[in-house]
């Protein structure tokens, strides 16, 4: 075991693996993510234990932070129970990564080794989590819709068969425009994937960009230049929270409204 | 630290990456491994539990529970205030009633204080008629009474009289002088 101070160590695409369990291997980025899950352990044990009519300081903040994002929220999906219904998602992503990206910027994260490797790594900067997570927002996307607007309205938004169906009676003009939409179906396949991937690398892109500026700054000039970047990097963490929050809430909603059009086939 | 350290440090970190690449393909050179992509799904996974259920229903919930108290403090308030200004409306309303009846009340009394003053006035005018009248009875009664003794006593005097005079000598001089007297006196 050697712990290591001091030398710069510009983090590679791939979380590192720090040790065993069984056959697992716990990479930093997992490290990072489970001291996340202690923290919102520890609050959501207080919260849950003290929530009151009358708020303490700590749930009385959360409670701010909740209202104000529900502002925007309602702003997407145009109705406060439907906030509340994707919330359980949509808040957990946004407060997760709001977290996992502070975390990350507190001094000795990617600066700590262990064995010459880094001990803890931003959790984000883990391709892993991030495609977990873009998967998760987009298969629970397919769930609202299918459960929301039924499951033949929904898979006909992607294999448009009924669309075709129906503009068999209304003359050529519609066939022709329902072939159209066929092609439009296998489009949106397409961009189902990307929404995956955008969403994904995005967050890993400027998360891992970060940390790689961070590493290189700090490491230039130990002392005040890093500060600015520092800033900004915690303007990236909530940009980018909000960021993935806010397209999943869209998916969400997007996905739980009936296609548009289907009223005049 | 300097600039071939962070040269060679970026080098390393490329030639990591290019062997991974070579190695396992493109996924396992960004990083994307089954095992790992599992267990931070599963990570993932906790999170949203935590979050949810320790976290943000509570939150929700409370924030539910008081914005419900709201609503109902306000709409109980605007029942109270109803309520209030009804009662105030009743209050004034059985003042104007009672007020109303006040009224008649004391006009009724002084009509019936009249009337009875009236009333008083007839029956002590009468009793004074009665006794006035009564006076007067008395008066005559006692006017007859001292007529009739005054002319008892006059007889009496005037018998007494005579007798002294007739006792004394009497003359047909003077005899015919007091008959005369007499008629003169008569008349």
């Amino acid at each position: 075991m050697h712990f290591d101070l001091g030398i710069m160590h510009i983090p590679t695409l791939a979380p590192e693996v720090i040790f065993h369990i069984g056959g697992l291997s716990i990479t930093n980025t997992i490290i990072n993510t489970w001291i996340a899950i202690i923290i919102f352990l520890i609050v959501g044990i207080i919260i849950s234990k003290n929530a009151a009519l009358r708020p303490t300081k700590l749930q009385n903040f959360l409670e701010w932070t909740l209202e104000s994002l529900f502002a925007y929220f309602d702003q997407v999906t145009g109705d406060r129970k439907k906030t509340i219904a994707f919330l359980p998602l949509v808040g957990s992503v946004f407060f997760f990564i709001l977290l996992s990206n502070y975390l990350g910027l507190i001094p000795g994260t990617g600066s700590i080794t262990w064995n010459n490797i880094m001990l803890f790594r931003p959790a984000n900067t883990d391709l892993n989590l991030t495609v977990a997570m873009a998967l998760t927002s987009v298969i629970v996307s397919h769930l609202v819709g299918l459960f929301s607007i039924g499951v033949l309205a929904h898979l006909n938004k992607f294999i448009q068969i009924g669309t075709l169906i129906r503009s068999l009676k209304n003359g050529p003009i519609a066939i022709f425009t329902a072939c159209v939409e066929v092609v439009v179906g296998i489009i949106e396949i397409i961009s189902e994937i990307a929404k995956v991937l955008s969403l994904s690398f995005r967050l890993f892109g400027n998360i891992f960009a970060g940390e790689v500026l961070m590493t290189v700054m700090s490491s230039l000039v130990a002392l005040m230049v890093p500060t600015p970047f520092m800033l900004l990097e915690l303007f990236v963490g909530l940009i980018q929270a909000g960021v993935f929050a806010m397209l999943t809430l869209v998916y969400l909603t997007v996905m739980s409204m009936k296609p548009h059009g289907e009223e005049a086939h | 630290m300097n600039f071939i350290d962070i040269a060679q440090a970026s080098t390393e970190a490329v030639s990591h990456t290019a062997e991974g690449a070579v190695d396992e393909g493109l996924l396992a050179s960004l990083g994307l491994n089954g095992q790992l992509f599992i267990s931070q799904w599963i990570n993932f996974a906790i999170v949203v539990a935590i979050l949810w259920f320790l976290i943000l229903k509570p939150l929700v919930k409370k924030l539910n529970e008081r914005q419900k108290m709201i609503d109902d403090s306000i709409s109980n308030a605007e029942k109270i205030q109803k309520n209030l200004d009804r009662s105030e409306k009743d209050y004034l309303a059985k003042m104007d009633v009672a007020k109303a009846e006040a009224c008649r009340i004391l006009t009724q009394a002084n009509s019936e204080a009249e009337v009875v003053a009236e009333q008083v006035k007839e029956k002590a005018k009468n009793e004074i008629e009665a006794v006035v009248l009564q006076a007067k009875k008395n008066i005559g009664l006692e006017k007859d009474e001292m007529v009739s003794k005054l002319k008892q006593q006059t007889a009496d005097m005037i018998v007494l009289a005579l007798e002294k005079i007739l006792s004394e000598k009497i003359d047909g001089k003077k005899d015919k002088e007091l008959i005369e007297k007499a008629i003169k006196d008569m008349k």
